[in-house]
């Protein structure tokens, strides 16, 4: 439950930042704000709604959430949806699209009054995107928020959807290469971090080392910490390969920690293949944590000399910015949002294979001074574009912007 | 020599901007003739855009180059010389920016001409026409003198100098800096500031840079604009 108030926020972004959501949310005092999703807990889209809808009504806005609800048949196919508009080649049968409808026609009974009242309603995701033409009193503006990356998707999947987000105020996608061509105007908003979360706020050195000696890591060698899931996509294998490649010449150790392989067969085998990689080698430690290990991963990466986000293929990466909040210089896959977090020589480095993440962990080890220049370019690159008071903030002007037109300029309050 | 100088009864109201982006509303470009056709067709708001507000945007300063146009080129096309034709073009040197589309047309086109084949980019790196929206936010700061205005230009934010000295030049008939449309307010005895003011070369500036050299030059004892400034001080 997220109770931090708007002012909370002030020490670490300052006056100016808190002062420009107050300018801003004048003109929105008493909107009715409705941002719907499919899930209650867990997941990036249900922690950012977690601290948005709080901070809006701090801010004077009447904003509130609704979770849509369905049978697992309908979860398979949004998930048929979500595989198929990141690029999988997936099957959508018509009894697939009736359940869809049928279980979004049955949440619309529920929700239509609330909904069709709204100044603004916010759908997150494929999952409730029917939800519009089934209020066809609608008096507000309607804006779908896709998550996802839908650069490259499956034809069948996204003709489907098109028809149905084409109806909608307006959109927003995180990067500009995950939008689709629409005929209504389409907005970037990159995600944030909540900085003063359990993932996020500041620790104390002796939770940190209690963390440390949980998983008897030593805290005499430098540590490099990749934070993800045993994902074929994050590259553990080719971490480990960078690792081994200076185990040599360089003295540290490297933890792989994340989830994910629990409940996913492909996840299992891929962690088997990564004990496999890491067998023999003492400094290499691969921990599997819980989806709610907010503070140990916090720990880790603030225990960490370099963090490193080596992905083959990326939507966002906000572990990458999570660690430079922290202060941490990071090697980072050359892919997707990772290439907007990380400038190569001023926050750390962008590589394309394990011979290149080796050969820049070995040249930050060797410069202390460089380490240190990173962190603090990284942490203020992040303060300045990744917190959620600037995510926020676009939330506001998106609202501002469709309420009293899109023109070239926009004068809050 | 007397000076005089006519009291400016319009205080300056210190504004600061941030911009959201949104997509140009063209396809993407993937070679380098289909970024030719976009830039023909894009609204102008995209090339203000893609030459201007690079500076706010969430991203580093690319030291090498600063328009998207001659950073894609250089990055994706693997085109340097046609990065750097397009690299060194000011639009704050021309009348407006369809004279820029044009320029950007004409090199693009030069470009074309020279080439044996058509430089492509692989899937992914396409060139995505954006635009943005200005926000305004009001400080709640007056600047009622000269000396005010010397004395407060350590504490504006980089968006802060972006807004009122490099966006003014696009909203005002003669492109000027809102510093130097003040300070004229005043009458005689601001020339010298004036004219230091313009004298900066911000285009090839990243905004500390801007701002490190705006401090400079309103606060170096001996320099031109300090002269003014003591001047107008006295008065």
């Amino acid at each position: 439950m997220h109770t931090k108030s708007l002012a909370a926020y002030e020490n670490v972004v300052g006056h100016v930042a808190i002062s420009q959501l107050k300018q801003l949310a004048q003109d929105l005092a008493g909107a009715r704000v409705v941002h719907v999703n499919s899930t209650r807990a867990g997941g990036g889209v249900a922690e950012i709604l977690q601290w948005l809808i709080p901070l809006m009504n701090d801010l004077g806005l009447n904003a509130s959430r609704e979770v849509i609800e369905g049978y697992s048949e309908f979860f398979n196919v949004t998930k048929t949806f979500h595989n198929g508009l990141q690029g999988s080649p997936v099957a959508l049968p018509q009894s697939m699209i009736e359940t869809y409808e049928q279980t979004l026609a049955e949440n619309a009974d529920r929700l239509r009054s609330t909904l069709e009242k709204a100044d603004f309603v916010f759908i997150h995701d494929p999952q409730p995107a029917f939800l519009l033409d089934l209020c066809p009193n609608r008096k507000g503006k309607w804006i779908w928020r896709c998550h996802i990356d839908v650069s490259h998707p499956n034809r069948k999947v996204w003709n489907y959807l098109k028809r149905i987000v084409s109806g909608y105020d307006a959109s927003i996608f995180s990067m500009p290469h995950f939008a689709q061509r629409l005929d209504h105007p389409q907005f970037i908003i990159a995600p944030s971090i909540d900085p003063l979360s359990e993932k996020n706020c500041e620790l104390t050195q002796q939770e940190i080392n209690t963390t440390l000696d949980r998983f008897s890591i030593s805290k005499e060698l430098p540590i490099l910490t990749q934070i993800s899931r045993f994902d074929r996509f994050k590259d553990p294998i080719g971490v480990i390969n960078a690792f081994n490649m200076l185990n040599s010449s360089v003295d540290a150790q490297l933890v792989l920690a994340g989830g994910g392989a629990t409940d996913d067969p492909e996840g299992a085998a891929m962690f088997e293949e990564v004990q496999d990689a890491a067998r023999g080698n003492d400094r290499i430690f691969l921990l599997l944590l819980p989806s709610n290990a907010h503070r140990t991963i916090n720990a880790l990466q603030r225990a960490s000399i370099i963090v490193i986000q080596k992905s083959l293929q990326e939507g966002f990466g906000l572990t990458v910015t999570e660690a430079m909040w922290k202060s941490k210089p990071v090697i980072g896959g050359n892919v997707g949002g990772i290439r907007l977090q990380v400038c190569n020589h001023q926050t750390g480095f962008l590589v394309d294979t394990p011979e290149g993440a080796a050969l820049r962990i070995r040249e930050l080890l060797r410069q202390p001074k460089k380490i240190e220049t990173m962190g603090k370019t990284a942490k203020e690159f992040v303060t300045y574009n990744f917190l959620l008071t600037r995510h926020l903030r676009e939330y506001l002007t998106l609202m501002l912007g469709l309420r009293r037109g899109l023109e070239n300029y926009l004068i809050a309050a | 020599m007397a000076i005089t100088t006519e009291k400016n009864n319009m205080p300056f109201e210190v504004k600061d901007c941030t911009i959201i982006t949104r997509m140009g509303g063209v396809d993407t470009a993937v070679n380098l003739r289909e970024l030719r056709e976009r830039v023909t067709i894009c609204p102008i708001e995209c090339i203000f855009h893609h030459f201007c507000e690079t500076l706010i945007r969430p991203t580093f300063d690319d030291p090498e180059f600063r328009n998207d146009f001659a950073v894609w080129s250089a990055r994706q096309l693997r085109d340097r010389v046609l990065a750097e034709r397009l690299g060194v073009i000011n639009p704050y040197s021309l009348d407006n920016f369809e004279q820029l589309r044009e320029i950007v047309l004409d090199i693009i086109d030069e470009r074309l001409s020279e080439l044996v084949y058509i430089p492509w980019v692989p899937r992914g790196n396409d060139f995505r026409f954006m635009r943005g929206v200005t926000v305004l936010f009001d400080c709640g700061v007056e600047l009622t003198t000269p000396e005010d205005l010397v004395k407060q230009l350590p504490n504006f934010s980089y968006s802060s100098i972006y807004y009122h000295f490099i966006e003014a030049r696009r909203r005002t008939p003669d492109k000027a800096d809102d510093f130097s449309a003040w300070l004229a307010g005043f009458g005689s005895g601001t020339e010298s500031l004036i004219s230091a003011l313009k004298g900066i070369d911000f285009y090839y500036l990243t905004l500390p840079e801007l701002k490190k050299s705006l401090i400079k030059a309103t606060q170096s004892p001996g320099s031109e604009i300090s002269h003014a400034h003591q001047i107008v001080s006295s008065l």
